[in-house]
């Protein structure tokens, strides 16, 4: 892992769209901009991570507890 | 298009179904870990059912299990961002839909969740979609059903 240290205020650049820029350090939190191309998708890792984790279990469902829950749900829908 | 059919055949996790070629979603950035898979289309498990597959249509195995959360939510509130907003070609929210996925846990479909943080967005008349994670600290990550009021209507059928 590359490490570098920047003050409030520097910025870095990766590569020649994305410039990352420390904003302000407050305890524990430290604030940060980013510029990156509209297209780029930005995403917070214990987020992403959690995601991604939940698609493969929505992958992952047996065709037998998917039919089991769309049974079980749809008896829900009828009684309403 | 000439020469093409309309229809076309795919094989799903379901077993093979028929689908209508204009019925095909594009995820111009596919789903989160997912994101070399750009075609999908909802196929209903069953009639009645608020559960959808969401069918990678280049790869059978590759069929998530989602959900409308409406019945079951009705106030679950989305935010797309600006770039998400112009990916999907917003015109107006009429053309939103919104999905979640869901998980069953092996063998205790009882315990069924709908997760919250990663729905996924469609635009319904342009057919693009993608999931927009949500940020907001008061979402729950995940909601069971079986805590959930009956719910109010089914699913609409995928077009």
């Amino acid at each position: 892992m590359l490490i570098l240290t920047r003050r409030p205020g520097e910025s870095l650049y990766l590569g020649e769209h994305i410039k990352l820029k420390v904003l302000s350090i407050q305890g524990k939190q430290i604030k940060l901009g980013l510029e990156v191309p509209e297209d780029m998708t930005v995403y917070r890792e214990e987020v992403y991570l959690k995601i991604k984790e939940q698609n493969s279990q929505a992958l992952e469902a047996s065709q037998q507890d998917l039919l089991a829950a769309a049974s079980l749900w749809q008896e829900e829908a009828k009684n309403s | 298009m000439a020469g093409r059919s309309k229809k076309l055949v795919i094989r799903t996790k379901l077993g093979e179904r028929e689908i209508a070629r204009d019925s095909i979603l594009y995820f111009p950035h596919g789903l989160i870990g997912l994101d070399d898979k750009r075609e999908f289309v909802l196929i209903q498990v069953r009639e009645n059912s608020p559960f959808l597959l969401l069918q990678c249509v280049t790869d059978p195995g590759l069929g998530l299990l989602v959900a409308d959360p409406y019945p079951f939510l009705p106030d679950y509130n989305v935010k797309l961002e600006a770039p998400e907003k112009k990916l999907l070609q917003v015109e107006s929210i009429r053309q939103i839909a919104v999905l979640v996925t869901v998980t069953i846990p092996k063998d205790r479909p009882e315990a069924t969740t709908l997760n919250l943080s990663g729905p996924i967005i469609l635009n319904t008349k342009a057919r693009l979609g993608l999931q927009a994670p949500q940020v907001d600290a008061k979402l729950p990550t995940h909601f069971r059903l079986n805590e959930a009021q009956r719910p109010s209507k089914p699913a609409p059928a995928p077009e």
